[in-house]
């Protein structure tokens, strides 16, 4: 379970680099995304025993650092995202193994959650409105 | 709707892996038919049409695809440094959307359980996802990642290898 934590808590200080890169920096999305991937594959495994799968949550994490604007518009969203992320991870490590894209797909899953979970509170904050 | 199939593939396999069923012949086969019935629906889109850059798509991501996966597996850097080099270098040399295309490969390549031909197949199978699903998931994050999955896994699905 310490691991999950430690993901969670890694996912987001990736998350959060990656959110300041893409709001303060000229660097492409992709740039930005493998910038992240790389420092993670190159640090992560060297400091912890899990390290591997730190890396692969990051990695996620920087793919869905790739959203744009519209899609994720501050530090707290790309927050929950890097828990979605890191928890996905965690609990679907036996699904989809050894397929290309699978750390992509979870990085989408993550953020289509969020956008559910957004649409679900305007869509409660309006019933709230109509009704008062 | 139909043309969103294609990308949503990946979430199908999900589930078909957690319901132990991906790698049977039932689940292949509704694989399959899934994605065919994405496949006509995409090209039968109004936004579809038959051009140069679906070839173009093609060849990038296999580009991607074999880079990654020679870095990976040959210089066995892994999967994590060895698609971010392939981005990086990849970013300094395409701009806009080549530079996505080229990342989408790179996801490809990640894979551990493709032959290096069916690798090729899909390779060139993520960039035509790419042309194909233009309109679908448009800037959320790991949309490139859920193409290069779906390409995966339906070459899987076709040769029997999930």
């Amino acid at each position: 379970m310490s691991t999950l934590f430690l993901g969670i808590l890694i996912a987001m200080i990736w998350g959060a680099a990656g959110f300041w890169l893409r709001q303060h920096t000229k660097l492409t999305v992709v740039e930005v995304s493998a910038l992240l991937a790389l420092t993670a594959g190159l640090i992560l495994p060297r400091i912890f025993v899990d390290g591997g799968f730190f890396a692969l949550v990051c990695t996620a994490v920087s793919y869905a650092a790739m959203c744009s604007d519209e899609r994720m518009c501050s530090y707290g969203e790309m927050l929950v995202v890097s828990i979605f992320c890191a928890l996905i991870l965690y609990f679907g490590q036996n699904i989809l193994v050894g397929v290309g894209g699978r750390l992509g797909t979870s990085a989408a899953v993550a953020v289509l959650l969020l956008v559910l979970i957004k649409s679900l509170f305007r869509l409660g904050s309006a019933k709230v409105n109509v009704e008062s | 709707m139909w043309h969103h199939i294609l990308i949503c593939l990946p979430i199908l396999g999900a589930i078909l892996d957690v319901a132990g069923v991906l790698s049977s012949q039932m689940g292949r086969v509704l694989f399959l038919v899934v994605f065919i019935a994405g496949l006509i629906g995409a090209i039968r889109h109004a936004s579809f049409k038959f051009s140069p850059d679906l070839v173009r798509s093609a060849v990038l991501s296999l580009i991607g695809a074999v880079l990654t996966f020679i870095l990976s597996t040959k210089l066995e850097l892994g999967v994590v440094v060895a698609s971010a080099l392939v981005g990086l270098v990849g970013a300094q040399v395409f701009k806009g959307r080549d530079q996505l295309v080229l990342y989408l490969g790179v996801f490809v390549g990640m894979g551990s359980v493709l032959s290096f031909t069916s690798l090729i197949v899909a390779g060139l199978l993520g960039g035509l996802f790419f042309e194909l699903t233009g309109e679908s998931w448009v800037g959320v994050g790991g949309r490139l990642g859920t193409l290069a999955a779906a390409s995966v896994l339906v070459v899987l699905a076709a040769i029997g290898g999930v």
